[in-house]
């Protein structure tokens, strides 16, 4: 036998590898440990903020938890069942749309956690960079959780990136301490203003020091409110807003001067805009939280090929005073079948409700026979305006104070712009408090962030409210007790309870 | 040695005299038997052999002809193994033939090496080509389908080129993929599919399905492994075949939906008011968008090859085209292959091999059209009230039902083209060291490479039109390295040990851009620097695995055999050193008990053997760095076009991810009766697979979406048999039959902590809750629905539900409905397969008729939900049985008034869950032989056959074999979103041999 000749042929058996054979190197990847290093890797964790924060407002679902309130209905129906749960206050925790604002905020804070708890770690960028970063995710992180505890109560506090199947809920107390101190930290911590693609027409697209002030006002003035009721948060609601009011300028925040022109195309970029989520359908490629579905047609009533989302309540309507914001607010004329020749009042038309036309220009809409085109579009959601900067402003001076003068110019710069005259001098504090809930009503009417549905359940006046309801409305399946704050909170969502017994 | 050399010197001798007698007697008159066992052959073909002189046996298996005595017999018959026998001046040639199916003789290919069947202790079953040679296969798995006892073949895309779902016994994992290992000539396919190969191509293949035979594949072997063994050339005269055929595709099945008047009409009670202000003006006018979107497709498929070769060195060369147009209009693929098996003796000890295999295909827009939404679904949701078009060719964009884009705008307008090269090489080299030693060096490489481009026109991307392509590379590359020794002792000890070391490594790479406002399309996506606003990506991975293998065999007095196994593999996907490493050991016992006296003296089988075996294989096909805890990507345009990278927060790393190991247990029995007339084989199986690799689903709190785990375990057992039957053998008639049949229970055992798992929502929107989990005590794929009983025809005060509401069960007692109401409701894995086919040959007629079947198996029909009542994407339902409501007039409907405001309903109830089961008349065809005594030139055989011409089913929608679930998953599976339905075909096909 040859041996000599067979063993280089053995040796084939024994083949050699390299000590990193087996090594897992993900080269196109980024994982945590080479994140959040450089002043890009800040830039790229606070652009994931973003996207979460649009996609809670991109569309009507988590909207739908504030059907409650006495401004909007929905035609109880085929698909809008869910909606109307909200509305005739029979919500379950299946409940098919709200999901959506408990994934998204929740999400939004998972990305701000890790962004709060790394920020220090990112030698490569400035101090400066460090904590414009960090103060963003501060600024979101309280935002998220603002709109989590109205809508759901108490629900868990999660400052870390753990995943926890036995999270407990926490109260709204807790909830409200950790927005505090996060705005408080976001105040400091973020610039007076952006630049580059962060300011688009001279509008900064992120949250700004002001944005954190105005957020913190609103913050404070909901404390005063139901469930905490610490009455003394009206005074510091009104020293943040006032800081907000007196520095304008440095922000560049004022009234529109036409309340029509904040909800058209030219109206994208404005400087009411205190802080908003900022969309566009022609972005290259898919990009789901950069569309926005709140077109004219989610709203459009059956007649016109819309959705039919929402419609106005009547009485609501009816007590809406006259003038421009009005009519900017609602479409009284239905255009039958597309037709602007068979136009016909809301109140000839079987549904009987106007409906509500804030988002009613957007790119594929045409506006002489209402046909709109797609269903996604650019409109801007405008979050904070700086309109309820001015009536928090009012209510909590009321509140905290006495209805004076400087409460008095804040309603009376709103009212003025809506066409209506200045508001009755000499009220009470509980009378002119209760003017501003009401302008809030009208200011802030249908699908807006600055709900009306916080406002009711804030006051205590859910039941009030409902006191009031057209008799040709949907009938209530429950009537909320203001006294016992029934359905007041949304029910928990179903998924996360399946996965953890505590919810 | 002596003995040998004189055996040399009478063969010599033989030679000369032969080659002698042949000059002075051109022909003489060659008689015999052909036989199988103690049984005669009847209609035996018998020809010489390049000559095409031919005749068949009798029914005593006897024949005569007159052959030049130094011709080549060639002895062949359907079901059996043809044999070649050089005459030598003999005047009676008595042959036994060995039934090619349960050849006892027949060469298997095992792991690593071949073995002969009398020898396997393993489950392994062989699909010899002949099975489905006059059927137009386009690809592996549909000869597969129904074929193979214990393996299932689901189309579940119809779509040329579309996705199949091959599972052998079943599926162990829930996450990592349960799709079997392919190993082409020796290599593993790990880059491209078991579809990128060339079916015309395989000789046949194996399936290994119990441990013994797959553990020797460790770490992938727990899916079981097919193994196929593609064509090679014999020595002899230069073989050329043709196969070709051209096939008419047409919808098997259309939804019946409400016309237009029909539809306006509902539309109108939905909603409350006057969507249409006239319904009846609608009358006899409206679209069918179901025609609008489906057509008659059609498939040729031409392949020519070349074989021979010399003693020394043999060839096999190929060349393949196919071009086939989907049901779908716009719809196509388009495929060339060419393979070449080379094969060489160099030199006594060496010889070496290659095999190179080049594929190439377009296709056309048959990618996955997405989920919900995708032309299927929008065609049958769109309203029918709608024109197709606004006016002249500017497409009606926007229905006032469903949210979904215009699917014959979506259909017509998409252009999206993919090109994809896939190469198969391997070189093998062999050198007998010794006599009972030998190396064998295996080198191969499986690569993919592949463009995608596509075009979004104005009427696709509205107002913003873009463009863009994306290429891929992926390489695999493989070096096994085997010694092997085989000795047998004193003529009844016979050993068999191999050991091998394998390294396998794979790359992938990809890069795409990709733009909008694109400033003209005459470029189509030919100019991406058109594109106003540009994005780039690109990404890359790679795996490898480390694997050190041994097998022992034993054969005592050809009774008694043991095989045993042992493979270690380590893998880059897990972390620590010793998470990388799994183990996986196997044994299989076989005892041939028809070389027993005793049951030789009962003169009843051919063949009887036992078998048993146990084994351990591993899983670890995961995606590379899923452990990792990588961040994922957004993209944010500031309220402006352009899109800017973001990142988020990804789910948590698992550095304590290990393999997921499955133990396989595996009793058979193989008899042959009636001389082998009549083959059985018999399985049962009992598998059980830990720590499987499980997607955790995360609370939406902590951010949502899933991190892998090793979680749980899952059993799986079954029966299977297949049975082979030439039934009828006289000399113009035979008909010979297959029936295989499996039965399949699988069941979670555990779930760590937990007791059930929730899978992720799929096709949200319109459902809006996970209807599939995974439970404890339950099957995968299980469904979890609430239930539904029908329709109110009183009010239900307690639900608050009126008469016409949708009755479902207050499953938690709650007093209300919702998704706490959710129970099991079945699964969509199939309990019971079976298959049977049959051919029946008259002179030169071959008639073949194939059933097959699937039972027990549930599908959630969300096409049928989507247009059935309405949801949050689908205001007006479309289907005409959904007219059919309940009202004061209608009590008794079968539907829900779907204006109701007190039917709160539920898209994820059982209302919507079908039963899958069904069977099949999968092809019949009839073939017509023309001989090369006829034809002069060559054996010429027309066929003509038709697919999925009948299916007896309770399903609702298209085709239950269709589901838009993924194929690598049995976790989530058969739910019916749009899914792509495969055609009923009529096809004519041409096969001349020469």
């Amino acid at each position: 036998m040859k041996l000599h000749k067979i063993a280089p042929l053995l040796l084939l058996l024994f083949t050699s590898c390299s000590k990193d054979f087996l090594k897992e190197d993900p080269r196109s990847n980024l994982t945590p440990d080479n994140f959040y290093k450089t002043a890009d890797d800040l830039n790229m964790a606070t652009i994931g903020l973003y996207t979460q924060m649009n996609g809670a407002f991109n569309q009507s679902a988590g909207f739908s938890t504030l059907w409650g309130g006495d401004d909007i209905t929905v035609a109880r129906a085929g698909n809008k069942i869910s909606y109307s749960d909200f509305d005739t206050y029979q919500a379950t925790s299946s409940n098919d749309r709200m999901t959506n604002w408990w994934s998204y905020f929740y999400s939004t804070i998972k990305s701000s956690n890790s962004l709060i708890n790394n920020y220090q770690n990112a030698t490569g960028a400035s101090e400066d960079a460090r904590n414009q970063a960090a103060g963003q995710a501060y600024f979101f992180r309280a935002l998220s959780y603002f709109f989590l505890t109205r809508t759901w109560g108490a629900v868990p506090l999660i400052t870390d990136n753990k995943v926890d199947y036995t999270r407990t809920k926490a109260e709204p107390t807790d909830i409200y301490t950790l927005i505090v101190a996060d705005l408080q930290k976001a105040e400091t911590m973020l610039p007076d203003g952006w630049d580059g693609t962060k300011r688009q027409n001279g509008v900064d697209i992120p949250p700004t020091r002001g944005s954190a002030k105005a957020l913190l006002a609103n913050v404070y003035l909901t404390m005063a409110g139901w469930p905490l009721k610490q009455t003394d948060k009206y005074a510091l609601a009104a020293a943040k807003a006032k800081e907000v009011i007196d520095g304008k300028a440095t922000w560049g925040y004022d009234l529109v001067s036409n309340f029509a022109d904040l909800w058209k195309r030219t109206g994208k970029f404005n400087h009411e805009t205190v802080f908003g989520c900022y969309y566009n359908v022609s972005v290259s490629g898919w990009a789901w939280e950069n569309y926005n579905m709140l077109t004219p047609n989610a709203y459009a009533p059956d007649d016109e090929g819309g959705w039919g989302d929402g419609y106005a309540e009547i009485n609501f309507y009816k007590k809406f005073p006259a003038g421009p914001r009005k009519d900017a607010t609602y479409q009284m004329v239905y255009y039958i079948n597309n037709d602007p020749n068979n136009a016909v009042d809301w109140t000839k038309v079987q549904r009987k409700h106007p409906y509500f036309f804030k988002f009613r220009d957007d790119d594929a809409f045409n506006p002489t026979n209402h046909v709109n085109n797609n269903w996604i579009g650019s409109h801007t959601v405008p979050v904070i305006r700086y309109a309820e900067v001015l009536l928090t402003y009012a209510e909590a001076q009321a509140m905290s104070a006495a209805p004076d003068a400087t409460a008095y110019a804040a309603i009376n710069l709103v009212r003025k712009r809506a066409g209506l005259g200045d508001l009755v001098a000499g009220l009470s504090q509980s009378a002119f408090r209760d003017s501003v809930i009401a302008e809030r009503g009208w200011e802030f009417a249908g699908v807006e962030p600055a709900a009306r549905w916080y406002d009711l359940i804030r006051t205590e006046t859910v039941k009030k409210a409902n006191s009031d309801r057209d008799a040709s409305e949907e009938a209530l399946k429950n009537i909320p007790d203001d006294a016992t704050h029934t359905f007041y909170w949304a029910p928990i969502p179903i998924g996360d309870q399946q996965l953890n017994s505590n919810l | 040695m002596k003995s040998n050399l004189t055996l040399w010197k009478k063969l010599a001798l033989c030679l000369i005299f032969s080659s002698y007698a042949m000059a002075l007697y051109a022909q003489q008159p060659v008689t015999g038997r052909v036989t199988a066992g103690d049984t005669s052959l009847p209609g035996v073909v018998v020809y010489i052999k390049g000559k095409g002189v031919n005749t068949q046996t009798d029914n005593d298996g006897r024949y005569s002809i007159n052959a030049p005595a130094g011709a080549t017999l060639t002895f062949s018959l359907m079901g059996y193994t043809s044999k070649e026998v050089p005459v030598n001046n003999r005047g009676t040639i008595n042959v036994q033939l060995e039934s090619s199916t349960q050849g006892l003789g027949e060469v298997v290919v095992v792991g690593y090496g071949t073995q002969k069947r009398k020898d396997l202790t393993g489950a392994i079953a062989s699909l010899n080509a002949t099975a489905y040679k006059d059927q137009p296969v386009l690809n592996a798995s549909s000869a597969l389908q129904g074929r193979v006892a214990g393996v299932s073949v689901a189309n579940s895309s119809g779509a040329p080129g579309g996705a199949v779902k091959i599972r052998i016994r079943g599926a162990n994992s829930i996450n990592a993929s349960n799709d079997p290992l392919y190993v082409i000539d020796g290599v593993a396919l790990s880059s491209i599919s078991i579809q990128d190969i060339n079916v015309n191509d395989i000789a046949s293949m194996e399936v290994l399905k119990d441990a013994s035979a797959t553990a020797i594949y460790g770490s992938r072997g727990a899916n079981g492994v097919i193994i196929i063994t593609t064509k090679s050339g014999k020595s002899g005269d230069m073989h050329l075949e043709y196969n070709g055929f051209l096939s008419s595709n047409t919808p098997m099945k259309k939804y019946k939906l409400l016309d237009a008047q029909g539809y306006a009409t509902l539309a109108n009670h939905i909603a409350g008011t006057n969507v249409f202000a006239d319904p009846a003006s609608y009358a006899g006018k409206g679209t069918d968008w179901q025609d609008m979107v489906f057509h008659n497709g059609t498939t040729q498929n031409h392949q020519l090859s070349v074989s021979g070769g010399t003693e020394k060195s043999r060839y096999y060369i190929s060349g393949y085209y196919v071009n086939q147009s989907g049901l779908l209009l716009n719809t196509s693929q388009e495929k060339f292959a060419l393979r070449a098996n080379l094969d060489s003796k160099l030199s006594k000890k060496v010889s070496i091999g290659v095999g190179i295999f080049a594929g190439h295909s377009n296709s056309h827009n048959n990618g996955d059209i997405g989920g919900k939404g995708n032309p299927v679904m929008s065609a049958l949701a769109w309203a029918p009230t709608e024109p197709v078009y606004d006016s002249g060719t500017q497409y009606n964009r926007f229905a006032i039902s469903p949210i979904w884009s215009n699917p014959y705008m979506t259909i017509k307008e998409r252009k999206n083209d993919n090109s994809a090269n896939s190469v198969v090489l391997n070189g093998r080299l062999k050198y007998d060291i010794t006599d009972w030693l030998s190396l064998n060096v295996n080198v191969g490489l499986d690569a993919n490479i592949s463009r995608t481009a596509y075009l979004n026109n104005d009427w696709v991307s509205p107002g913003n039109p873009g463009s863009g392509q994306s290429s891929l590379e992926n390489y695999t590359i493989q070096n096994s390295n085997s010694l092997t020794f085989h000795k047998k002792f004193n003529e009844k000890h016979d050993f068999t040990v191999m050991g091998i070391v394998e390294e396998t490594s794979s790359k992938f790479n990809s890069f795409s851009a990709s733009g909008s406002g694109l400033t003209s399309t005459s470029n189509g996506y030919n100019n991406l620097g058109l594109n106003t606003s540009q994005g780039i990506s690109s990404a890359y991975t790679n795996w490898a695995l480390l694997s050190y293998v041994g097998r022992a065999s034993y054969t005592f007095n050809d009774k008694y055999l043991i095989t045993a196994t042992y493979r270690a593999d380590g893998s880059s996907k897990f972390q620590s050193t010793a998470n990388k490493w799994g183990y996986f050991p196997s044994v299989g016992i076989g005892w041939r008990l028809s070389e027993e006296s005793f049951i030789k003296d009962l003169g009843i089988f051919s063949n009887l053997k036992l078998r048993g075996s146990w084994g351990i294989t591993g899983n670890q096909s995961i995606n590379p760095y899923s452990s990792l805890g990588l961040l994922s990507g957004v993209q944010y345009s500031y309220g402006g076009t352009t899109l800017y990278q973001g990142y988020l927060l990804g789910s948590p790393s698992n550095p304590d991810l290990k393999w997921e190991t499955t133990k396989q247990t595996d009793i058979g029995l193989d008899v042959g009766l009636l001389g082998g007339r009549v083959n059985v084989t018999a399985d049962y199986y009992n598998k059980r697979t830990k720590d499987l690799l499980l997607q955790v689903p995360i609370a939406s709190y902590d951010g949502g979406g899933t991190m892998y785990k090793n979680v749980g375990a899952v059993n799986n057992k079954g029966f299977e048999f297949f049975v082979d039957i030439a039934a009828v053998q006289t000399h113009d008639f035979s008909w010979t039959a297959t029936i295989n049949a499996s039965t399949y229970k699988n069941r979670v055992v555990s779930l760590g902590k937990d007791s059930i798992l929730y899978r992720p929502v799929i096709g949200g929107g319109l459902i809006n809750t996970n209807i599939q989990v995974v439970k404890t005590g339950q099957a995968l794929g299980s469904f979890y629905l609430i239930p539904w009983q029908g329709v109110y025809t009183s009010d239900d005060n307690t639900l608050g539900y009126k008469a016409g509401d949708n009755h479902y069960r207050d499953v938690s007692g709650n007093k209300s409905i919702g998704y706490e109401d959710r129970v099991i409701a079945g699964s969509a894995l199939p309990k019971f397969l079976w298959g049977f086919n049959n051919n029946f040959h008259y002179k030169q007629f071959e008639l073949n008729v194939f059933v097959q079947a699937s039972h027990g198996n549930k599908i959630f029909n969300a096409t049928y939900a989507g247009i059935a009542a309405p949801t949050s994407d689908v205001k007006y339902p479309t289907l005409a049985e959904s007219a059919n409501y309940a009202s004061s007039k209608n009590p008794d409907a079968e539907w829900a008034d779907p204006a109701s405001k007190t039917n709160r309903s539920y898209v994820e109830s059982t209302q919507y869950l079908q039963n899958g089961s069904y069977v099949r008349l999968k092809n019949v065809s009839l073939s017509y032989a023309l001989l090369k005594k006829t034809t002069r030139f060559a054996d010429i055989r027309f066929t003509l056959s038709a697919q999925n011409l009948y299916t007896i089913t309770k399903y609702k929608g298209y085709d239950p074999e269709a589901t838009s679930t993924s194929a690598t998953s049995d976790a989530d599976a058969g739910i019916d979103l749009g899914a792509y339905p495969s055609p009923r075909t009529i096809t004519f096909g041409v096969n001349i041999s020469l």
